[in-house]
């Protein structure tokens, strides 16, 4: 009897859990797909006919697909910066020492930095040199989160590829270049992928260093959604319909690679 | 590049030797080299977008720096720290951030250990139930907001209808100073309580079965167990969750910058939107950047203490 009270009590709470982090996502979806009447209809119609008109009317009426367009190429050419930089540097890291603890450390304070500080000095800079509001100007400034998280992930991935593969290949008259591209790039893939990954998914959704660098034309999904939360704030429909949009892309991804999720939060402090 | 020289005309055994040992110098050196090739470019841009922002960053705190470039500078020396010392709106930020941080990052670990408990224990759909949990981490912080700014709304907002279906007042949760910070709190708790989730998860699964077993001959209370034998072979996990929530929550900028803009009056005024609406809005980078400087000192102090903690 008591045991039979101690599991519903674990389930409820589990269910609990559930609806308090899932109901959001379910409420901002059903109310994208709501008709006006419907969506601010008190108390709230839990049945009701769907409709793509907000998705339409926000795609039509708003520059919202130009903004993904945006988001899409910063996340996209964060990925392959990130990865061209970080690999290289976490092979050597991992093989020869390099740096050792000091440059772990130092990547890692780096992680823990507020953005918030390096962007006021890059800022003056960039507006200097007249690169605000470029599309290549994002990708670069991501580096400053990327590059250390991407370096200790790719770093506790290939520290679990055996010394002894690329010593065998070493004596056997490989270069150091080939066993990269070669050998540890295909034994080390999936974790190369999950960090890409990452990479988009934080490309994606950030918001704070967009919102000052970019103004009217290099304008990224957040900002843009920001934008529209202050001005027209009651304008749900619309709202929810870009949110929804926005957060397709990373749902997607991080469920299809969720293998290596938990070392991804944690650059590999973790690994699950 | 490299060649060996040729020991032309006599060949001593000398001199091949010599040549041998300058060329196996040189390559060491180009290895090394090489070696330092492949991280040069990551420390070289990391330099460049850290350590040399932090010193310009320094400079300009020592001046008084609109942000418009045809605007005088005027160096100030140490005024603006100075300033900083007596500045209530300042304080105000120091104390916003301070309480979100400690009550947030305690809310996130609790839940967090709770619901990894409850979900460790397996069953029939807690794949899907995981994933559920999962959702908040994958989306931006925009998004987020925007989600609970429309549920945490005043008359059309669903929470305040269940409130109201229970029976009770309709709560004004972005519109009092406490129940605005309070807000916060909760979609901060909602987006991040599953990153800690997943990585207590992830801690307890990697636990030994020894010493579960061993409790199980000598008789002790589940309790006791979680007490004697969970809690203690968790507490690096647990450390490394609260270093980074810790640290993240001080960065937060996005969350408070949609759902309140640090509203209402300068309840949810946390340091990073000061900074910004010093640099940005108020046009003073001087100042921006003096609380910037105050906020690296702060962050550092944090890391290095909790990594100490974590020994990572």
């Amino acid at each position: 009897m008591k045991r039979a009270i101690a599991s519903a009590a674990k389930t409820g709470a589990l269910l609990a859990g559930a609806a308090f982090f899932a109901f959001p996502f379910y409420w901002m979806f059903a109310t994208a797909m709501k008709s006006e009447v419907d969506a601010f209809a008190m108390p709230p119609r839990w049945v009701f006919a769907p409709t793509f008109g907000n998705f339409i009317s926000v795609i039509r009426e708003t520059d919202l697909l130009a903004r993904m367009g945006n988001s899409f190429v910063t996340a996209s050419a964060s990925v392959i910066l990130t990865l061209a930089l970080a690999f290289p540097a976490a092979y050597s890291m991992s093989r020869f020492g390099v740096g050792g603890r000091k440059l772990l450390m130092w990547l890692l304070s780096i992680r823990m930095l507020p953005p918030i500080v390096a962007a006021i000095p890059l800022f003056l800079v960039a507006a200097q040199l007249r690169i605000t509001d470029r599309l290549f100007i994002l990708p670069i400034l991501y580096l400053t989160f990327n590059l250390p998280f991407a370096v200790w992930m790719l770093k506790s991935f290939v520290d679990e590829v055996p010394k002894e593969i690329d010593e065998t290949a070493r004596v056997d008259g490989c270069t150091t270049r080939k066993i990269l591209w070669f050998l540890i790039l295909p034994l080390t893939r999936p974790g190369i992928l999950a960090t890409g990954v990452f990479v988009f998914a934080l490309s994606w959704n950030e918001f704070l260093l967009a919102s000052i660098f970019t103004q009217r034309y290099a304008v990224t999904l957040p900002v843009s959604i920001a934008s529209f939360v202050t001005d027209q704030g009651v304008l749900w429909g619309l709202l929810t319909a870009a949110g929804t949009l926005a957060s397709i892309p990373p749902i997607v991804l991080l469920f299809v690679f969720q293998r290596n999720l938990i070392r991804g939060l944690t650059l590999g402090a973790v690994k699950g | 590049m490299l060649t060996v020289p040729k020991a032309s005309g006599s060949n001593t055994p000398l001199r091949v030797e010599r040549a041998r040992l300058d060329f196996l110098r040189a390559s060491r050196f180009y290895a090394c080299f090489k070696k330092y090739q492949m991280v040069a470019p990551t420390v070289t841009i990391l330099f460049a977008l850290t350590i040399y922002p932090m010193v310009y960053m320094v400079w300009i705190s020592l001046h008084e720096w609109p942000i418009i470039a045809t605007l005088p500078r005027r160096f100030e020396g140490l005024e603006q720290y100075e300033y900083l010392l007596f500045d209530r709106s300042f304080w105000d930020a120091v104390c916003a951030s301070a309480t979100y941080l400690t009550i947030s990052v305690t809310l996130q670990v609790g839940l967090g250990f709770a619901f990894a408990l409850l979900l460790s224990v397996g069953g029939a759909g807690t794949t899907i139930v995981r994933l559920l949990f999962m959702l908040p981490l994958f989306i931006s912080p925009v998004v987020a907001a925007l989600i609970w700014k429309f549920m945490l709304g005043y008359d059309l907002g669903i929470l305040n209808y269940f409130i109201r279906s229970i029976g009770l007042p309709p709560v004004n949760w972005l519109g009092g100073e406490g129940m605005a910070m309070a807000s916060l709190i909760l979609v901060d708790v909602w987006q991040w309580t599953p990153f800690s989730i997943l990585i207590l998860l992830a801690g307890l699964a990697s636990l030994p079965s020894e010493p579960y077993e061993a409790a199980v001959l000598d008789g002790a209370s589940p309790w006791q167990t979680f007490l004697y034998i969970t809690l203690p072979m968790m507490l690096p996990a647990l450390a490394v969750v609260v270093l980074f929530r810790t640290v993240d929550a001080f960065k937060m900028f996005d969350l408070a910058y949609v759902l309140t803009r640090g509203g209402p009056g300068d309840a949810t005024n946390v340091l990073a939107l000061e900074v910004w609406r010093r640099g940005f809005f108020e046009n003073q980078m001087g100042a921006a950047a003096a609380i910037s400087v105050f906020m690296v000192v702060i962050a550092l102090g944090l890391v290095s203490i909790l990594a100490k903690l974590v020994k990572i």
